[in-house]
């Protein structure tokens, strides 16, 4: 920063600053054992004048009179006031604050309370955790952090979604993920489009449009009590994100400037397929170029030995493994962060204005993301007894080329992953042919150049958001209040995707434009009182009402066949096609709660609340179209109630019951609908049934009950402290869209089915090994356990089947008796002692038959743990975490294919020589029995791409372990010391360098990420050539004048 | 205290907290009915069939077994006898959702609106078409059960036996075209088939039991005998005017388009088969259906059939030829356009069939060579709906009868292979046809890693969706019918 431009910054800070400057003071503080205490505020009483200490405990403060009084205070400390009496030094020393009065934690519709009052578990993290190592989606910081929250941030591209799930799936068909609540509303975080097993790309979440320079901090209520009050929708758990307002422990008016630069490196050590042998069929080369053309992705060829031999271009090149060629075709992404806070916090009035800028580019070519927005909070006091605040962001989001992901069509992923060893992907350049036809190289139409699908289709998207919400509280007596909140979420998004002309699988090309208009609008009145009765007992209690209204709209154009080539434009289509959908919903609800406290160590909450949903109403229905849901928790403090051993500093015990229900996200499933659809033919117009999905008029609320209780339990002054939650829960008449036969005439059904149950035990231990005045290293330890089990599915308990693979030899199902997303495929066919029982064909070439479909793993990993440490000596500070998860699989179609392509290092056995398979004959098997005559046959070397192409369709080859231990996040940072930001206009300024997702410690699957599940969605653990795994690092820098 | 009543109140007047939601449920953008009359045309569009269907198990299958077509692409699975599941079912995977759900729609809402029973009539006939579509290429299938989710609540039905289908369609066509008279049906132009024409349909109910009536002939010989002379009484198609077929358009939008010819949009790979272009052999058809990939060419000398069940690498050790470019491809100047006509039954089938029924039983006239001539006679004609570039002739029909004139000796396999040449494009009808009287004599290819060990497949296999999303019914239906592998033998389809 130049000169000039510093003292201009300087002199607009001094026009904020109150009052002349007397006097400046400096001193340290300390806590009991002698220990410096940093970042304790040190405002001068009765001004908004204010600083804090610096990690070794020192601070400076300028102050208007001599004659003044400085407060100190610290969360965990009891604050201090001390006069200045003239003094220029003043040291002091503050005490613990053993009870932890202090620390207040936000709940429910943003009430505050005493973190000891709380019956159920609730986390924060700080925003600082999200912003240091930043992603594109903030959400996915979280991985690891909380225990119960399981996150999966798949191989959807850097501007995919996330899937967020708390304390295991409630639902079998419906929404899984939690609720987010920003600055009190809710939010909507509808996918805009996901991949399933006909390819498709992933349109992003709502969520991730969250800016995390903006974010103070996130809290993470698990389970059904803390949830009850935010009704139906915080049924699967609530992230609440309170975003920075003017209120921070800066005073007067601050700057605040964050950078970071991130680059995405692709992981090169996941896709280890074999380099020996090149493409071809039966052992040998291809004979000609049409015949390359034909073979495609095949390596059956012949072992690599550098002569030359022709390809599908006619070029004949050395016969010999040309490199890797994920790393020539993918390129280093990088991700730009930067955001300008201004903030300013007088007497009656406080904001926060910033403004920020992301700029991505993905390591798929000619792809990326850039988000800016602008966060405007502000607070005021307009009278003594009311206070408002208003909040509101705008962000615009666009998406540049969203890659494609699963199925071959337009999915770059696809090809190069599967060229064979000899061909060079670079040798598919350009991908576009001069008569703008695709370059193919390949007779399989829907395996597409990977430069075509890079640089020719195209996938845009634009998303104009606000999000705002408004708020007032009028205290009308000292003891009763009330507040109302309305806020909305609305946001236009235009999205345009394109097959070019020229596309080989379809050659006239085809475009939609679609646009998406959502509003959210919610609205809260509520009446409570706190009230002290005697000096033991104390209540608090409000009523409340609050209405919710979704309206979502959806117009598409779109058509196939351009007519003039190159030309991409609706107008230019010669079939064109246009549909609108719309989707409106209201939910109505009167809530409230009561607290009783006593002598502050005993407390009991009750809450209740009656939803209404419009989902479930229809005109002449008479089942029930609302549900009223009760709670009740209890905290105890045992270390206030009881005399306890010095060790223990405090110990809580919680426990709670609490009710949910709710009425589904989808509006219009009772009743069916007809559609004159298409544009008429010959005149006449086209009718038909609207959907796909059997309504139901009979539909009632879905209910989930839930058990909680937890521990909280602090030793050796805070040094070292474990939060433990166990809980069972339990949903009912859920309301599923289950598959049916599709010789119904409808693919799915919807209907009150089902029971599923979770249970599951959460901890968290904190310890602090090192504690010294120049060195400390604090570590936690979060795991969780949770195994969603289906109780029952429909009258005769069928499975409920989920997404397929592109496969198609393998499902995701819920079975009865099992845990939520089984993996269900073909299995080998086995004798009584599990041998292989194979088909021998003429040639005697063994086929390994094909067996049931049966469970071959769990698509949801039900363990999961995070440990961070984090350590700070001097002005220095090294924080790392380690997250893995375990006990589930993962359905490989990279190796499925691999197989059957010859690329699996698997395949190279018997290449030379011949493969010896021992396995039981077929034609002497009696499956009754389970026994059959054992055979050994040696498969010839040019019989194996059948062999190895036959067991390609057997699922179970392929479901291979998803544990991992990851190395997750790495920051080594350094903050500048007061001394040398005194000589500057700053006051605090850190530099940190991050790394993400840098290594996997332990990993089961070969060649892929056991992350990199192309959906988002309810049927995970399907994986099939989304955008490969890659390593982060790069630089964070923050400063505040 | 005043402040607090009057929050309180207010509080209570939001009580209402679910007013307005039943009206709020109500779709906007969706009619709680539609004209019966639009669903007709929709249906008979479905029937048609989508690109999905048409590419998968009529081209990649049917096509290449029958021999019509020939490619050297590995994923054209049926030119090699290799199971690709989710082709092989893609008729049946596509067909409930689409065409059959649509009639079970129709009769309830003929039903609920009291139409005449002519229109039910219509829906009827159609409605047999589309499972005796259904049941020929897969053998039980779900028939009584079918498409009824919303009707009757059935969302996992039971596949019936192809005896009690047969039994239930035949009867449908006696009882409808019975109820038909003359005159135009409340379907007027909405009908795509006829534009409401009841005469046409009644001959069409009777051209189809000649169809169903026939393909009996092994399982049941005296039935088929039965039902085929009840059909000729009935009154069959009399020329090329009451082919049933729908006219399709280029645009705007899928459904209307020949799903046939939008294969041949997007597909490259079929060449026509050796087997086809050797018969075609001095036949006017051959250069209407057939031209020289590599530069068009619709001179007969340039014609050249691919063999069937070779990759290029078999081709060129067996012929010499690694340029598949070298050989002739469908017609696509004149045939297999986005907007070509889609036939269902035409009277030259009639015609054989009519010829068969002289030759068996001395039914029709007992004369089967009038009927053999009037059906090559329709064949080569019936293209002219295609295209004016396909008119043929009659002096070219004569010559060709005459040069290859009617032979009694080998009545049965003139006439089916005539029959065979005729179904071209509808391979459907090709694979029935074939299978029930083994004509015309195909030669099975024995591609390395076949499923089938070298036979010609006597079906397509079901959705694999249905073994986990309808298992009780899926596994009775196998056993009652044998495996569900290409090789096994539908109902009518015994040795």
């Amino acid at each position: 920063m130049n000169q000039k431009f510093k003292y201009v910054l300087m002199f607009v800070a001094l026009l904020f600053i109150q009052g002349a400057i007397a006097q400046t003071i400096s001193g340290t503080v300390t806590d009991n054992y002698g220990t410096p205490v940093p970042s304790v505020n040190v405002i001068e009483k009765g001004t908004t004048n204010g600083t804090s200490t610096d990690f070794d405990g020192n601070y400076t403060i300028n102050v208007s009179s001599s004659s003044g009084i400085l407060v100190f205070s610290s969360l965990g400390f009891v604050a201090k006031e001390v006069a200045i009496g003239g003094q220029s030094s003043i040291n002091i020393t503050l005490e613990e604050d053993v009870e932890q009065l202090g620390e207040v934690v936000v709940t429910a519709l943003g009430i505050k309370k005493e973190a000891k009052a709380i019956g159920y578990a609730a986390t924060e993290v700080g925003g600082e955790e999200l912003a240091t190592v930043k992603v594109t989606n903030a959400i996915n910081s979280l991985q690891g952090k909380v225990a119960g929250v399981n996150i999966t941030s798949n191989s959807t591209g850097a501007a995919g979604s996330s899937r967020v799930v708390i304390r295991g799936n409630n639902t079998l068909t419906g929404n899984n993920q939690p609720l987010y609540i920003i600055d009190g509303i809710p939010i909507g975080n509808d996918n805009n489009g996901a991949a399933g097993m006909w390819g498709g790309s992933d349109g992003g979440d709502g969520i991730s449009s969250i800016n995390p320079d903006d974010i103070e901090s996130v809290r993470v209520l698990k389970g059904g009590a803390a949830t009850a009050l935010y009704g139906s929708r915080g049924g699967n758990g609530v992230i609440l994100i309170t975003t920075k307002g003017g209120t921070s422990e800066q005073k007067g008016f601050g700057v605040e400037v964050s950078s970071s630069v991130t680059f995405d490196a692709l992981n090169t050590n996941i896709l280890d397929f074999q380099t020996e042998y090149g493409q071809g069929t039966r052992g040998r080369i291809p004979a000609n170029a049409a015949e390359a053309f034909d073979l495609g992705n095949s390596a059956w060829g012949p072992k690599l030995d550098g002569s030359p031999v022709v390809q599908w271009d006619g070029v004949e090149r050395p016969y010999s493994y040309v490199g890797d060629n994920s790393s020539r075709f993918y390129r280093t992404g990088s991700t730009f962060v930067n955001t300008v806070a201004l903030s300013s916090n007088a007497e009656n009035m406080n904001y926060r204005l910033s403004l920020s800028n992301m700029d991505n580019e993905d390591i798929m070519p000619n792809s990326g993301l850039n988000r800016k927005s602008v966060s405007l909070n502000t607070g005021a006091t307009l009278s003594e007894k009311i206070t408002t605040q208003v909040n509101a962001k705008y962000i615009i989001e666009k998406v540049h080329n969203r890659p494609r992901l699963s199925d071959s069509p337009g999915n770059a992923n696809y090809t190069v992953a599967l060229l064979a060893p000899n061909v060079d992907v670079r040798d598919l350049q350009p991908g576009m042919n001069e008569d703008l036809t695709e370059n193919a190289y390949s007779s399989n139409i829907y395996s597409t150049n990977p430069y075509f699908a890079a640089y020719n289709f195209s996938n845009e998207d634009v998303k104009h958001r606000i999000i705002a919400s408004t708020s007032i509280r009028y205290d009308m007596l000292d003891w009763l209040y009330l507040s109302g909140r309305v806020g909305t979420d609305h946001y236009n998004r235009k999205s345009t995707s394109i097959e070019p002309y020229g596309t080989a699988y379809k050659i006239l090309g085809g475009m939609e434009e679609q646009e998406r208009i959502y509003t959210q609008v919610d609205a809260d009145l509520m009446l409570g009182l706190d009230k002290d009765f005697t000096d033991k007992f104390s209540t608090s209690a409000f009523v409340g009402v609050n209405s919710n209204h979704i309206k979502y709209e959806q117009l598409n154009l779109g058509g196939s066949d351009f007519i003039v080539p190159g030309f991409e434009d609706i107008s230019n289509l010669s079939n064109q096609t246009r549909t609108r959908s719309y989707n409106e919903r209201k939910i109505g609800s009167v809530y409230g709660s009561l607290e009783l406290a006593y002598n502050r160590w005993a407390y009991l909450t009750f809450t209740g609340r009656n939803d209404w949903f419009s989902t479930l109403s229809f005109p002449g229905k008479d089942a029930s179209n609302n549900v009223f849901y009760p709670s009740a928790n209890a905290s105890i403090v045992l270390s206030d109630a009881l005399e306890m051993p010095s060790a223990i500093t405090f110990m809580k015990l919680r426990g709670g019951y609490s009710e949910v229900g709710g009425g589904g996200d989808t509006a219009y499933q009772l009743a069916p609908t007809y559609e004159l659809f298409g544009q008429g033919h010959l005149d006449q117009p086209l009718g038909r049934i609207n959907g796909s999905s059997v309504p139901n008029a009979d539909l009632v609320p879905w209910k989930k009950s839930e058990v909680e209780i937890g521990l909280d339990a602090r030793f050796f002054d805070n040094r070292l402290s474990l939060d433990l939650a166990v809980y069972k829960n339990e949903t009912t008449d859920d309301i599923v869209n289950a598959t049916t036969s599709i010789y119904s005439g409808y693919s799915s059904a919807t209907a009150n089915l089902g029971k599923l149950e979770n249970k599951g035990i959460e901890f968290l231990l904190s310890f602090t090994p090192i504690r010294s005045e120049n060195f400390n290293w604090t570590s936690s330890i979060n795991g969780s356990f949770n195994e969603s089990l289906i109780v029952e599915t429909n009258a005769e308990n069928q499975p409920v089947s989920l997404d397929e693979a592109r496969t198609q030899n393998v499902q995701i199902q819920h079975i009865v008796g099992e845990r939520f997303g089984k993996i269900v495929g073909v299995s080998y066919v086995r004798d009584n002692d599990g041998n292989i029982v194979y088909d021998l064909d003429a040639d005697n070439v063994p086929y390994a038959r094909e067996g049931d479909r049966e469970i071959l793993g769990d698509g949801v990993a039900p363990w999961s743990i995070g440990w961070s440490n984090s350590f700070a000596f001097g002005d220095f500070n090294l924080n790392f975490l380690i997250d893995g998860k375990f006990g589930g699989q993962v359905f490989s179609g990279t190796n499925s294919l691999a197989y059957g392509a010859g690329l699996h290092k698997a395949t190279l056995e018997g290449r030379e020589n011949g493969l010896t398979v021992t396995g039981i004959d077929g034609s002497t098997f009696d499956a009754d029995a389970g026994t059959g005559t054992s055979f050994t046959t040696t498969i010839a070397p040019e019989d194996l791409g059948t062999y190895f192409g036959q067991i390609n369709d057997i699922a179970e080859e392929f479901v291979e372990d998803a544990d991992y231990i990851k190395f997750r996040e790495l920051s080594f940072g350094y903050s500048f010391p007061k001394e040398i930001l005194e000589r500057t206009f700053l006051t605090s300024a850190n530099i940190s360098i991050i790394g993400r997702n840098l290594f996997y410690i332990q990993r089961s699957a070969d060649n892929i990420d056991p992350e990199s599940a192309y959906s988002s969605g309810n049927s995970q653990g399907l994986e099939y050539f989304g955008v490969p795994s890659t390593r982060s690092y790069g630089l964070s820098l923050n400063v505040k004048f | 205290m005043k402040k607090i009543l009057f929050i309180l109140s207010m509080v209570l007047l939001m009580g209402s907290c679910d007013e307005g939601f039943e009206e709020l449920n109500v779709d906007p953008t969706k009619p709680s009915q539609v004209p019966v009359s639009s669903k007709l045309t929709a249906a008979q569009l479905y029937t048609s069939g989508e690109r999905y269907e048409n590419w998968r198990a009529n081209l990649i299958y049917q096509s290449t077994m029958m021999q019509h077509y020939a490619t050297t692409a590995g994923y054209w699975s049926g030119d090699k006898y290799t199971w690709n599941k989710g082709y092989a079912s893609s008729l049946i995977d596509r067909y409930y959702e689409s065409a059959v759900k649509s009639l079970v729609d129709i009769q309830v809402q003929l039903e609920e609106e009291g139409s005449p029973e002519e229109m039910k009539s219509i829906a009827r006939i159609l409605k047999v078409f589309v499972f005796s579509r259904l049941t020929d290429l897969y053998g039980d299938i779900p028939y009584s059960e079918a498409g009824k989710a919303v009707t009757e609540g059935i969302l996992q039905p039971k596949y019936d036996a192809q005896s009690d289908i047969y039994a239930d369609m035949l009867n449908e066509l006696e009882e409808s075209a019975a109820a038909l008279g003359t005159g135009t049906s409340g379907f007027g132009s909405a009908d795509l088939f006829y534009a409401g024409d009841q005469a046409q349909w009644k001959r069409f109910a009777y051209s189809m039991m000649l169809r169903l009536g026939f393909r009996l002939i092994k399982v049941d010989p005296a039935a088929s005998q039965e039902w085929v002379t009840k059909a000729i009484a009935g009154g069959v198609m009399e020329s090329n005017d009451d082919i049933a077929y729908v006219e399709h358009t280029v645009g705007p939008e899928g459904v209307n388009q020949n799903g046939i010819g939008e294969v041949f949009q997007a597909d490259n790979n079929q060449r026509m088969s050796k087997t086809f272009i050797d018969f075609l052999q001095d036949d006017p058809r051959l250069p209407i259906l057939a031209t020289r990939f590599s530069d068009g060419s619709t001179d007969p000398a340039d014609l050249k059939g691919l063999p069937n069940g070779l990759d290029l690498d078999m081709l060129k050790a067996d012929t010499g030829e690694d340029d598949i470019d070298a050989y002739a491809e469908p017609n696509r100047e004149i045939m297999t356009r986005r907007d070509s006509p889609m036939f269902f039954q035409t009277y030259a089938e009639v015609e054989f069939m009519l010829a068969e029924a002289a030759v068996r039983w001395g039914l029709a006239g007992g004369d089967p060579e009038p009927h053999y001539n009037d059906g090559v006679r329709a064949a080569m004609k019936m293209y002219e709906l295609d295209s004016p570039e396909a008119a043929i002739d009659d002096a070219d029909i004569d010559a060709y009868l005459l040069a290859k004139p009617f032979d009694p000796a080998n009545a049965l396999e003139q006439i089916n292979t005539q029959y065979w040449a005729a179904t071209y494009l509808n391979e459907y009808e090709a694979f029935s046809n074939w299978r029930r009287t083994g004509f015309p004599v195909l030669v099975p290819v024995n591609y390395p890693g076949n499923e089938t060990g070298g036979t010609i497949p006597r079906r397509l296999t079901y959705s694999v969706g249905d073994q986990s999303n309808n298992p009780d019914n899926y596994a009775e239906a196998v056993a009652r019918q044998g495996a569900d592998v290409l090789t096994t033998r539908v109902w009518w389809d015994v040795e």
